[in-house]
């Protein structure tokens, strides 16, 4: 192969992406400049507030950590060709069953924090499970049920929280559960740093499921399923099984990054704290951008909570409101998505097509 | 309280008309082959704008104009991403959902300067139109008038879809396009056209919807205040299979629904129970979906 | 002499091919003007480029005499120049009618007019002798039926110019021949005809002249009166080219396949086939022949485990099979290459490694402990390729997508084959492919009969079938109508059955 198109092979990919954070920040300039604000400075300060010091690089980090355990799940069961937009309501049921789990189950602190990371998968696995059944069973399609499934789990946590399992031990009744055991929670990685070992957990999933789609035989299947379920289907792969495991995993996944918000950051459940930030929607942007690709995933989700803790700073120092941020997120996804330069790549593909005739 | 009463029913079909309007927009966009996923994005956008209008101009018809406007533009943002870029239309779908939270939001501490939600009660909302001589007329006159203009004009659109849709020759092209757009195409049709035609007017009553929500009964605006009203919509769409009067049925059906969610909310049950109930029944409606589209592991190709 | 239409030294480039290459042709008022070629000729671009899909970068289009450009389809049907697509382009659940008018639709006010669309259908149908019913849906009417509504549609728009993109694919014999009295009538009517092909005998049957290319050149023209098929035939491939296919006397011995009374459903929920039993033995080639959509994607679906099966019982060597996953019946010795090679046969995404592994990829060596083993694959994956003769740009790690169709099938009947099924089920099998590739492919199948394995051939060309088959079995609408010897019959005989017309012999 020449050299000049091995450069464009390597290249080509990341036309798309580039042009997007492009039109992205555009969309961002023209909002900022809509407040009235200079662009350069409002965007030096959110680089400033992501990344300016290591404090802030820790809290960018720790941001990452439930937006990349989400962004990984969502990327599985896209992988096996499934929309999975219920990863709120897996986040949260891991995360009310993580801190029910932790606060119910007697033992010492460790068993308490494995208890609390098993039963956080659990939970979000077997919702998201639910979905899968639904559509393997009864054709409900799992694009739409997974979305209102999410306003079920959330007022059933919030139900818990308000009720049955609220903390009454503060003077003002807040929909919560009581405070974890010291003991059962997560370490932090940096003294006084916000960044917990939730993240390393993170790193080692993506890790574990960059290996399993590419080396092993069950994530064989995942990507054949996903490319062409036909052709699984014709090769003897079990449709319904690997459905039901992928959309479990990515359920667990979803699950787990409550979890570990709830064990490394909070240290209970508090109503709202998990779904206002959206961490489930920004996980799944990242999949999104990363075109499902785990390691992608990683650099996506690291990237997608640096433009937030980038708004935060930016809106201490600036007018600009922080939601500029997601202004920035969603314009990305919509031109990731394009089929823009795609059209130059098929362009070669036709020809290579036709030199390789008999 | 009682639990049925006619005001429960009179509050259903108030709830009725966004579900209703929006719906329609999707089985325009379904007709020629899009499953705009985005319509909560779109109604979400015509909510705001709506306020916005109302806020600088007030006066509630340029409200309602401000509203369609800013949807139909944002409705031509998904169809140049659908059609033109080729974007895999359920992730424009979502994206538009996204850059409409992210946007309302944004502009709502950029134009009101508030965080949450926007209420000013100097402003009027939508009025009511009381029917003369059908309001005296007990029980059906309770029912049928002192809505708002809009709650009628979802049920007029529905009718005007279905004689468009089934007695003129655009509405058989649309029909055309959406059952097989390379027959269409063969024979000279602008399908592109068309699919654009039909993306802006699903824009169009998303907006009308969205005017609903935030000008219908109360007049405010909330961040995320279509709480999944576009996917029950799409629901309602996909249960009354793309015709306008199935869909006028089943968007009938989640209204009551969420009328009776609210007044649920009177005795004593738990509220997050109760606001629970228009997303199960939504769910469980789905069970008896008879055009369940494609199933997704054959359809959707989430890879690019 | 006139020219309705004549095309001059058009040229026609794609990005990195020549598609055509300063080909001419001009169409006589009133003839039948056959365009033949191989798959991949530039057959299909040439009329593109009459009917306004393409623009050609050389040469020029005259339409009865006065130079024109034609921009895009429409600006065709105004010149009056219609095609009848081969796959067609018709609206399921809309009338005949109601297709033919579309685009083009009278009103009265502002309402659509269907009746006196109707109306003038009708009339149209009787003037050219159609017989279509103008009310039917196009869902209930027959393959042929709807190729008729093709027509009609480019009658309606009084095209005086009809192109035939390969009509026969999906007739059976009696319909071709139908077919055929209706394109004398249409000439009668002052019509004229361009008819692209690759079947000889029907140029031979119907038309009047025939304009050959090959690669994209043109090889001349002649009139089909003074040409044989044989001549025809070297003139498209351009050597001398023997279609008969060399095999020796089959050989047959015990049972592989059986089937007995079975029955399945299609995909519109009634029963696509009906009650069929068959066997396949070792070393031998059962054909089933019939003509599209008459059960034997069901069948194949069934043996395979794709479909469910409503009645009756499948038995792979010996031992049932009916309710077996895929994956077991593919571990007991069943083979399957499948009809529509871009939708089940391969991933266009992926690597031909990845594609060549399918059914071996979770045994030992290419995994172990659930890991994959890639060198082990790379190498079985290498191996097919080179056996099969798949020609690629970066060998397995080649994308799929990338492959011409002829060495995508060479990919997937060499998956197929390496895994010596005891049954191999070909649909299909050179579906669309260059006269190179069939023969090679024709091949493989009878050295793998030879090996004394089973071979079940589904296909839609009766020439395939057979040449192929030792034994050939006839379906007409989910029936089995009979099963003949194929050293004792011909092609009349088995048209007839493919039409329905049964007939029971022993074999």
């Amino acid at each position: 192969m020449m050299l000049p198109q091995r450069l464009h092979k390597l290249f080509t990919p990341l036309i798309q992406p580039l042009l997007a954070v492009l039109i992205g920040l555009l969309a961002g300039a023209i909002a900022i400049s809509f407040v009235g604000e200079p662009v350069f400075e409002t965007y030096k300060a959110m680089w400033e507030g992501a990344f300016g010091n290591f404090y802030f690089l820790t809290s960018t980090l720790a941001r990452a950590t439930p937006i990349l355990l989400v962004g990984l799940g969502v990327a599985l069961a896209f992988r096996a060709g499934v929309f999975n937009l219920g990863s709120e309501g897996q986040m949260v049921l891991g995360a009310v069953s993580a801190a029910l789990a932790a606060l119910c189950i007697p033992g010492p602190p460790v068993v308490k924090l494995l208890a609390a990371i098993v039963a956080g998968m659990l939970a979000g696995g077997l919702w998201a499970l639910l979905a899968g059944w639904m559509e393997s069973r009864f054709k409900v399609q799992l694009l739409i049920s997974t979305l209102l499934l999410n306003y079920v789990a959330v007022l059933f946590a919030s139900y818990l929280v308000a009720g049955p399992f609220q903390d009454k031990t503060g003077s003002a009744a807040l929909a919560q559960t009581p405070m974890i055991d010291q003991g059962a929670w997560l370490p932090k990685l940096f003294p006084g740093m916000s960044v917990h070992m939730g993240f390393v957990i993170a790193i080692v999933c993506a890790v574990v499921l960059i290996v399993i789609l590419k080396y092993t035989a069950p994530g064989y299947e995942v990507k054949m399923l996903g490319l062409n379920p036909f052709f699984a289907q014709y090769g003897g792969v079990n449709k319904v099984k690997l459905l039901l495991l992928s959309m479990f995993f990515s359920g667990a996944l979803a699950g787990l990054a409550g979890s570990v918000e709830v064990l490394g950051s909070q240290y209970r459940y508090v109503d709202g704290a998990l779904t206002a930030p959206g961490f489930a929607w920004t996980g799944m942007m990242a999949a999104l951008l990363a075109n499902s690709n785990p390691l992608g995933t990683v650099v996506t989700a690291i990237l997608l909570a640096a433009l937030e803790t980038g708004a935060m700073g930016m809106e201490r120092n600036t007018e600009v409101p922080l939601e500029v941020a997601s202004v920035i997120q969603a314009v990305l996804i919509l031109f990731i998505s394009a089929k823009l330069t795609l059209k130059l790549v098929k362009f070669r593909r036709k020809e290579r097509e036709v030199h390789g005739t008999v | 309280m009682e639990l049925f009463d006619y005001s429960l029913f009179v509050s259903a079909i108030r709830m009725v008309s966004p579900i209703l309007l929006a719906a329609l927009g999707g089985a325009l966009c379904a007709r020629v082959g899009i499953f705009n996923v985005g319509l909560e994005g779109l109604i979400l956008a015509g909510a705001f704008s709506a306020i916005v209008g109302n806020h600088f101009t007030e006066n509630i018809f340029l409200a309602l104009l401000t509203a369609v406007a800013v949807s139909v533009l944002v409705s031509l943002l998904f169809g140049y991403a659908t059609i033109h870029l080729k974007s895999n239309p359920i992730v424009a779908g979502i994206a538009i959902n996204f850059l409409m939270l992210g946007l309302t939001t944004f502009a709502l501490r950029a134009i009101f300067d508030v965080k949450g939600a926007y209420y000013n009660k100097d402003m009027s909302g939508l009025p009511k139109v009381d029917i003369p001589f059908v309001e005296d007329i007990p029980v059906v006159g309770q029912l049928i008038s002192g809505h708002s203009p809009l709650v009628y004009t979802a049920f007029l659109a529905a009718i005007l879809l279905y004689v468009f849709f089934y007695r003129t020759v655009t509405g058989f092209r649309v029909l055309a396009v959406g059952k097989n757009e390379a027959a269409a195409r063969s024979l000279g049709l602008k399908v592109t056209t068309i699919q654009y035609g039909a993306i802006i007017m699903s824009g169009v009553l998303c907006g009308l919807a969205g005017a609903q929500l935030s000008l219908g009964q109360v007049t405010m605006f909330t961040e995320g205040m279509t709480a999944g009203r576009g996917f029950i919509a799409l629901v309602a769409m996909m249960l009354g299979q793309s015709h306008p009067i199935g869909i006028a049925g089943s968007s009938l059906l989640f209204g009551l629904m969420d009328a009776l969610s609210i007044r649920l909310q009177g005795f004593s049950m738990p509220t997050q129970f109760t606001a629970m109930l228009p997303y199960v029944i939504t769910i469980i409606a789905m069970f008896f979906l008879k055009d369940r589209g494609s199933d997704s592991l054959a359809g959707q190709h989430t890879s690019r | 002499m006139s020219y309705v239409v004549e095309m001059l030294n058009i040229r026609k480039e794609f990005p990195g091919i020549v598609a055509n290459d300063n080909i001419s042709l001009s169409l006589r008022k009133g003839e039948i003007h056959a365009l033949l070629g191989e798959n991949g000729a530039g057959k299909s671009t040439l009329m593109g480029v009459l009917f306004g899909m393409y623009q050609p970068e050389k040469g020029v289009i005259k339409v009865d005499g006065k130079e024109v450009r034609i921009t895009n389809p429409n600006v065709a049907n105004r010149l009056g120049i219609g095609m009848v697509h081969q796959h067609f382009k018709l609206v399921d659940n809309f009338t005949v009618t109601e297709n033919i008018i579309l685009g083009s639709e009278p009103v009265k006010g502002m309402v659509l007019d269907i009746d006196s669309a109707a109306k003038k259908i009708a009339e149209l149908s009787k003037h050219y002798g159609l017989n279509v019913d103008p009310h039917a849906k196009i869902e209930d009417i027959s393959v042929g039926m709807q190729q008729r509504v093709e027509i009609m549609k480019m009658l309606y728009r009084e095209a005086e110019v009809l192109i035939f993109d390969e009509p026969t694919a999906v007739l059976t014999p009696v319909e071709i021949k139908e077919l055929m009295k209706i394109m004398k009538n249409l000439i009668k009517e002052g019509k004229s005809i361009i008819i692209i092909t690759h079947k000889l005998k029907e140029i031979k049957a119907v038309a009047d002249r025939c304009t050959v290319i090959r690669r994209g050149k043109s090889i001349g023209t002649v009139n089909v009166a003074e040409a044989s098929e044989a001549s025809l035939a070297e003139m498209m491939v351009g050597r001398h080219v023997s279609f008969k296919v060399d095999k020796k006397e089959s050989t047959p011995s015990d049972v592989v396949l059986k089937i007995d009374g079975v029955s399945v459903k299609n995909n519109r929920k009634v029963l696509g086939v009906k009650d069929v039993s068959l066997e396949v033995k070792k070393g031998e080639i059962l054909g089933i022949a019939g003509v599209d959509g008459n059960g034997q994607s069901e069948l194949v679906e069934a043996i395979t485990g794709l479909r469910k099966v409503e009645a009756g019982r499948i038995f792979l060597n010996g031992e049932e099979i009916t309710n077996l996953p895929i994956k077991s019946r593919i571990q007991k010795g069943l083979g399957h290459i499948p009809e529509d090679r871009q939708k089940r046969g391969l991933v266009l995404d992926y690597t031909m490694e990845s594609n060549m592994v399918l059914e071996v990829y979770n045994k030992q060596p290419f995994s172990k402990y659930g890991l994959l083993n890639m060198p082990a694959i790379r190498k079985y994956a290498k191996n097919i390729l080179q056996n099969f003769d798949v020609r690629s740009g970066e060998g397995a790690a080649s994308i799929a997508r990338t492959l011409s169709g002829g060495n995508q099938q060479k990919a997937i009947i060499g998956r197929e084959l390496e895994l010596d099924p005891d049954l191999l089920i070909a649909v299909q099998p050179t579906r669309g492919l260059d006269v190179g590739s069939i023969e090679y492919i024709h091949r493989r199948l009878i050295e793998h009969r030879d090996k004394g394995k089973a071979v079940l051939l589904v296909s839609l060309e009766l020439d395939e079938v057979l040449q192929l088959s030792d034994r050939i079995a006839i379906v007409n609408n989910g029936e089995l109508v009979g099963e003949v010897k194929a050293s004792e019959t011909n092609e009349n005989e088995v048209g007839l059955m493919m039409a329905g017309v049964g007939k029971e012999r022993n074999v």
